[in-house]
């Protein structure tokens, strides 16, 4: 079986601050790899764990060193990083990037995370599916493998829902479905002998060009308009809420 | 030149719209309007009768629907399908959808099969010259962007729940339903929807309860998790959690209102020891009234807050549940 990961490297969620003059994040935020991407590797691995003859791609289109590198740590057997002409991809650029290094192997499994934290479009995964011909399971959170058939488990709107399709699909995946593995030492070791390919994406210049394109950055005004009380006897300051309560016509008036 | 709105009509089980596809009639009136075209609704499912007469009661021009066993449950398979002959029929240059799992795949789906642009989770959406410009939030949600794309080939926007609000029904409003011929080819329906395990009850409702207590990290345990059902119980209204929560596993993912969870605007929301991180907070901006009890005053709740307790949740919530029976027994 031939599984791809589909891997993003993004600023660190936790250190993202605006930089109101620039439009922009911080200069210099720390990058890390994408959390539901790191699901998606650990959910091949897991397979490779089980079943004989897997083996295991992991895909970025850009820079990704470090998450790459974490790939291979983790159980991943290589590692591709696809470049292109352009300076910044959309969502459907990246999408026709991937889909011309994907098309050039048969591949059973392509694994990505729901969306990557910092555009958040979620985009990709679909727009490959479409590109590629192949089905699409979103919001996974439970993969069943048997011969080519796979039962997931997605979280919607109205619950879980179980849905069955045969291989090849691609999939992207929720933080609930497993918890990434820390590499160890031996994995780190072991991923120094793995292949990480630099390859040229076979696509037009005019399928690069973006659909969709961001302005900059702003941060949501938010106004404090509401009462706070503090250090008051709590039933005090209950009865302030229950008055409050009562003259918002929220409860019945005592 | 394509110049009408279509919206997609997302059902839910029995039947009817689902409210985040209801709150964007009004929008897409008034983008159909600044396009000199119509609002044109698509309908897929089962037996979709009453969504039908509720596209018309908010202002549907026309109705386009397609019925059948394989467009039952929503897989991008089949209504993909479905989708496509409804744009091509309602010579659409704008397909709106909810920003629900479904209208997500959908529109990504589709906007890859056509190379079209699709602006995602949209808090706002404008049309300025010939170009269509969304709000979204990015980075988790910690800040905000304008995206844009060229009006022309088909686009496809999709609008994060609780950004608009359904117009007034004028009950009665009729509108032709015209009929799709759907073709699906069973050989192309890959993905086999098996069951619905469906959320327990008491959560079930959280985007339909009027008051809603959401428990956050500051209950300091699972076990203390009860507390906030209390709460809820209390006030009549439904209980749900936090990311952080739903994270350390308290409480099943599906009860998390946030970014990757729920969202909700109830008439009273009641944050129990919830910080506001944004994960959560977008999940709930469109609450009526926010209380919030929390120990720590710089918890950016109290920003949101239109009554706010600094104080230890512990003493703070029974008392509160004491008063609300007191209250309701009187």
């Amino acid at each position: 079986m031939n599984i791809a990961v589909l891997v993003k490297q993004v600023p660190d969620p936790n250190a993202v601050k605006l930089d109101p003059r620039s439009g922009d994040i911080l200069p210099g935020t720390a990058q890390v790899p994408n959390e539901y991407d790191l699901v998606a590797a650990e959910a091949a691995v897991r397979l490779a764990e089980t079943f004989d003859g897997v083996q295991i791609v992991a895909v970025t289109a850009g820079n990704a060193r470090e998450t790459l590198n974490r790939c291979l740590a983790m159980g991943v057997d290589r590692a591709v990083a696809l470049t292109s002409s352009a300076s910044s991809l959309d969502s459907l650029a990246t999408a026709r990037v991937l889909a011309s290094w994907l098309k050039s192997d048969t591949f059973d499994l392509i694994l990505t995370g729901q969306e990557a934290s910092d555009g958040g479009t979620g985009n990709v995964a679909p727009q490959l599916a479409a590109l590629l011909g192949l089905p699409i399971v979103s919001n996974v959170i439970g993969l069943e493998y048997q011969n080519g058939n796979l039962t997931l488990k997605r979280e919607i709107e109205d619950g879980h829902q179980v849905v069955t399709v045969q291989t090849p699909a691609v999939l992207s995946v929720l933080t609930a479905l497993n918890e990434a593995r820390h590499p160890t030492l031996k994995g780190i070791m072991a991923s120094r002998r793995k292949p990480t390919d630099a390859v040229d994406a076979d696509v037009s210049s005019e399928d690069l060009t973006p659909v969709v394109s961001w302005g900059s950055l702003f941060a949501d005004e938010q106004v404090a308009a509401g009462v706070i009380v503090r250090d008051e006897p709590p039933e005090e300051m209950v009865d302030k809420l229950m008055a409050f309560l009562a003259e918002r016509k929220l409860i019945e008036p005592a | 030149m394509a110049e009408n709105v279509l919206l997609f009509g997302e059902t839910t089980a029995d039947g009817t719209l689902r409210p985040s596809s209801a709150e964007l009639f009004g929008l897409g009136k008034e983008l159909a309007g600044k396009l000199g075209g119509s609002l044109v609704v698509a309908i897929f499912g089962g037996n979709i009768a009453p969504a039908e007469a509720q596209a018309a009661a908010l202002g549907a021009d026309r109705i386009l629907s397609a019925t059948s066993e394989q467009l039952a449950e929503i897989t991008v398979d089949a209504y993909s399908v479905a989708l496509e002959t409804a744009i091509e029929d309602a010579e659409s240059a704008i397909v709106l959808l909810s920003g629900t799992t479904a209208g997500r795949d959908l529109a990504a789906f589709e906007s890859g099969k056509r190379g079209a642009a699709h602006l995602v989770d949209a808090v706002n959406v404008e049309i300025e010259g010939a170009e269509v410009v969304v709000r979204r939030p990015v980075y988790q949600a910690k800040l905000l962007t304008e995206a844009r794309a060229k009006l022309g080939e088909t686009l496809f926007v999709t609008v994060r729940s609780g950004s608009y609000a359904a117009p007034e029904a004028e009950e009665g409003r009729m509108v032709d339903v015209e009929t799709l011929d759907v073709a699906l080819d069973p050989a192309a329906m890959r993905v086999q929807v098996v069951e619905l395990l469906e959320s327990k009850a008491g959560s079930a409702n959280l985007e339909a309860a009027d008051i809603v207590v959401i428990g956050g990290r500051g209950l300091g345990e699972a076990s203390n998790f009860p507390l906030a059902e209390q709460l809820a119980e209390a006030f009549g209204g439904a209980v749900g959690a936090t990311r952080a929560v739903t994270d350390l596993g308290w409480r099943p993912h599906y009860d998390q209102v946030g970014q990757t969870g729920r969202v909700i605007a109830p008439k009273l929301y009641v944050g129990v020891g919830v910080s506001g991180a944004v994960q959560h907070t977008v999940g709930m901006r469109g609450s009526e009234n926010v209380v919030a009890i929390n120990r720590d005053p710089d918890a950016p709740i109290f920003k949101l807050a239109d009554f706010g307790i600094v104080g230890d949740l512990f003493e703070i919530v029974p008392l509160l549940i004491e008063r609300l029976n007191a209250a309701r027994g009187n």
